[in-house]
């Protein structure tokens, strides 16, 4: 142990090898530095890490999107935004709004998960994109959110 | 001093190189193949579950850069399915760390694209760095005994401790660089501590602790300058020993642990992923130390193991 030597059973690498792994790994760190400095999540996995990053200001407008259906049931839900619910995550919802707003029809995989997933509960039959609008003041919930309709959807059976 | 004057006797590039490639027992890799592998199969069924179901509706489906990089076919239910009975098989086999080498370079490609396809919707999660990172690298550790034997392999190896060493930088880079994207998104300022950044996510994902919370807009701006500082100071774990390092680690599990009650996000894959700081390689010494201990009343076998994982502790701690 006073020698300072190597114990004789530790496998130690090639000039070669070693030389390699060194020059990955630091590349590794640069594409993950660059990523952070300018990509964004495109570059995953060597993106940003920008999940809740934002500075978001003391009299911030928070928006909170849902969609909201009719059954034909001829009661009024809110759809659940996931998996196991529609088939499709809020966070999806939200990233594409604008090409909801758009072409509604997107609105009709979200039927067609519900239906598939719950054959025996009651169908969509009209679905509505609503942006609910919470409004801060000082930093603060100032009151209950206001609901607006983006986009409506009349579900092709 | 004379014991340990060889690391600085060496030149700065050898021990630049020195720190990327520890010497580390086989052992831990051995454990963290199981730890991850299984991972890789409650991850497909609980967190990016969602890719089979892509293979069926790819209406929403928009390629990350990766996925155009390698022109990667739009998914299909054939792909996704493909793609969910290889992983669930080399996984198990590759868990047992039999066909470690064979099965890691297979899970190591589909688990990435399986995570593409999760994340090709518009939202990208950033929290399975680590995870896909450390199934690229376990594959590149040659490993000595094979099944159950490698749990116990005290051969140190600076190919592990590579691997190792890579799985420790993306777990502390996730903390580091989120700071970073913190003041990035700001114009390189450092406003974020301050902002209402929790009062929104608790507003978007209602639930009681979050509503509490928000009657406490003062606490929650402690919790945002604590976390900020906390990611900043990360990179500090890489060169802590021992006990500080042990103390560093349950500081973010603590740290993720308050981050499911606030704002209902875990962070498992980066969470498990914290075991590649853990000396892993002495579970088995110390099992077959209290083994030995139960069947013969301490003898002098027992004084040497101590001896030994002392010295070992030493050596592979904070490595």
């Amino acid at each position: 142990m006073t020698s300072g030597q190597e114990p004789a059973g530790d496998v130690r690498l090639g000039r070669v090898g070693k030389g390699l792994r060194i020059l990955v790994a630091v590349a590794g760190i640069g594409l993950l530095v660059n990523g952070s400095v300018r990509a964004t999540d495109d570059a995953w996995p060597f993106g940003p890490m920008s999940q809740y990053a934002m500075s978001v200001p003391d009299d911030a407008s928070i928006t909170y999107t849902r969609i909201s259906a009719q059954t034909d049931a001829g009661t009024t839900v809110d759809v659940p935004l996931n998996i196991e619910g529609a088939g499709v995550a809020r966070a999806e919802i939200e990233a594409r709004t604008g090409e909801i707003v758009k072409d509604p029809s997107l609105l009709q995989q979200v039927a067609d998960g519900w239906a598939e997933k719950h054959p025996d509960e009651p169908k969509y039959v009209k679905l509505a994109l609503i942006r609910d609008t919470t409004q801060l003041v000082n930093g603060r919930v100032a009151g209950p959110p206001t609901p607006e309709v983006l986009a409506t959807w009349e579900v092709r059976r | 001093m004379s014991s340990v004057d060889a690391p600085a006797r060496r030149s700065p590039v050898s021990r630049v190189a020195g720190w990327f490639t520890p010497h580390i027992a086989l052992a831990r890799v051995a454990w963290l193949r199981t730890v991850l592998y299984l991972f890789v199969i409650l991850d497909m069924h609980a967190f990016v579950r969602d890719t089979r179901l892509k293979g069926e509706h790819s209406g929403l489906y928009q390629p990350l850069l990766l996925a155009r990089i390698l022109d990667l076919p739009r998914p299909s239910v054939a792909i996704t399915t493909t793609l969910y009975v290889v992983l669930i098989v080399t996984c198990l086999v590759g868990a047992t760390n039999y066909f470690p080498r064979i099965t890691g370079w297979i899970v190591a490609p589909a688990f990435t694209w399986w995570v593409l396809i999760g994340m090709s919707d518009g939202k990208v999660d950033h929290d399975h760095l680590a995870l896909v990172i450390a199934l690229w690298v376990l594959p590149t550790v040659k490993s000595g005994r094979r099944g159950p034997a490698a749990y116990g392999d005290q051969t140190r190896s600076e190919a592990a401790g590579w691997a190792v060493r890579c799985v420790q930088i993306c777990v502390i880079a996730t903390y580091f660089l989120s700071a970073v994207a913190k003041l990035r998104s700001a114009g390189w300022a450092l406003t974020w501590p301050g902002s209402a950044v929790l009062t929104w996510a608790i507003v978007r994902r209602p639930h009681p602790v979050g509503e509490w919370l928000l009657h406490h807009p003062g606490l929650l701006h402690g919790m945002q300058w604590v976390g900020i500082v906390a990611e900043f100071l990360s990179p500090v774990i890489l060169w802590l020993k021992g006990r500080w390092q042990l103390l560093g680690a349950l500081f973010f599990l603590g740290f993720h642990a308050a981050n499911t009650a606030i704002l209902l996000i875990h962070f498992l894959p980066t969470v498990v992923c914290w075991l590649a700081f853990a000396p892993l390689e002495r579970l088995v010494p110390w099992l077959r130390r209290r083994r030995t201990r139960k069947a013969s009343d301490g003898d002098a076998g027992e004084a040497e193991d101590q001896a030994e994982e002392g010295r070992q502790a030493k050596e592979q701690a904070g490595a």
